[in-house]
């Protein structure tokens, strides 16, 4: 499988078919690529503490925007943290949370087991699964925000999964082992992924 | 690495500028200079997030514990600049209201 529609000095100078990474580095330059290139499931997996969760967030980060079609402010900048379009805004943001979930829920700030990612971009839509072996949580016990909201009611816990939920529109959680949490975001209707053709 | 925020304490007046990620990783520094600053009963305090890139709920409720803190000794609070990420976080939990942001 490759993208038809490159041109030659392009999959020359890369090489090979147009895997996911490939169909990345197509979106950062604003050139289309085919809907099959966006099938493929990144893995990743991390030891389940908080040390790792930066280089997770770099990679969801990534796979949203080959969906969104968004670019970084600064390419060049492997330490950027920016992100602004607003489906890869909802991503990171819930996928924070979650990461951060699993480590100080399931392996409580100890490690001592590990975090299975696989995220899949698509189309229109981008699915992260993320398995863990540690304790399962209590999702059913997760405390509403206060309906009205003020100096005095201005919540500093517990916010964490009301993010994931609002950001999104699928959080699902199966607990195991292993413990499964399963997110999904579609690409509003009236969005148009930026930086394609 | 640099802790991502910056202090300026002149008097009980105090300027911190935040940047970067403010996350689960970063906020407990920052937690331990607001106490700090609060130490300090502080009368007025500007915090800057327009260099903020990211934040979490973590990063939130460090910022939540200095907004009550510097409110429970009487001083005035100013949170500014932020955008993208972290204010669309702000509107989520509808704390851009209570912020003035």
């Amino acid at each position: 499988m490759h993208a038809p529609d490159q041109p030659d000095a392009y999959r020359k100078s890369y090489g090979q078919t147009a895997t996911g990474s490939h169909a990345h580095t197509y979106a950062l330059r604003g050139i289309g690529y085919p809907a099959e290139a966006m099938t493929a499931t990144i893995q990743l997996t991390v030891p389940g503490t908080l040390r790792y969760r930066n280089i997770a967030v770099r990679v969801v980060a990534e796979a949203a925007r080959l969906v969104s079609g968004s670019v970084q402010r600064d390419p060049t900048d492997l330490l950027d943290n920016d992100v602004r379009d607003p489906f890869d805004t909802a991503v990171v943001s819930a996928f924070m949370e979650i990461f951060n979930n699993v480590a100080i829920h399931a392996y409580q700030r100890q490690g001592g087991g590990l975090i299975d990612i696989s995220i899949t971009p698509a189309e229109r839509e981008l699915t992260i699964e993320i398995k863990d072996h540690g304790a399962a949580f209590d999702l059913g016990g997760v405390a509403p925000l206060p309906a009205e909201l003020d100096e005095a009611t201005l919540p500093d816990s517990g916010m964490g999964i009301h993010i994931a939920k609002t950001m999104l529109d699928e959080v699902t959680y199966e607990p195991g082992p292993p413990n499964l949490w399963r997110l999904r975001k579609r690409l509003p209707a009236n969005q148009v992924a930026s930086g394609r053709s | 690495m640099a802790p991502p925020f910056e202090v300026a304490t002149h008097g009980t007046e105090t300027t911190l500028i935040v940047r970067g990620s403010l996350d689960i990783n970063t906020a407990p520094a920052l937690a331990e200079e607001i106490d700090k600053i609060l130490g300090t009963k502080p009368t007025k305090v500007a915090c800057d997030l327009s260099a903020l890139d990211l934040i979490d709920s973590s990063g939130v409720a460090a910022l939540v514990k200095l907004y009550k803190g510097v409110r429970s000794v009487g001083g005035a609070i100013t949170i500014s600049g932020a955008r993208d990420q972290p204010l669309a976080i702000f509107k989520l939990l509808r704390m851009d209201k209570v912020f003035n942001l």
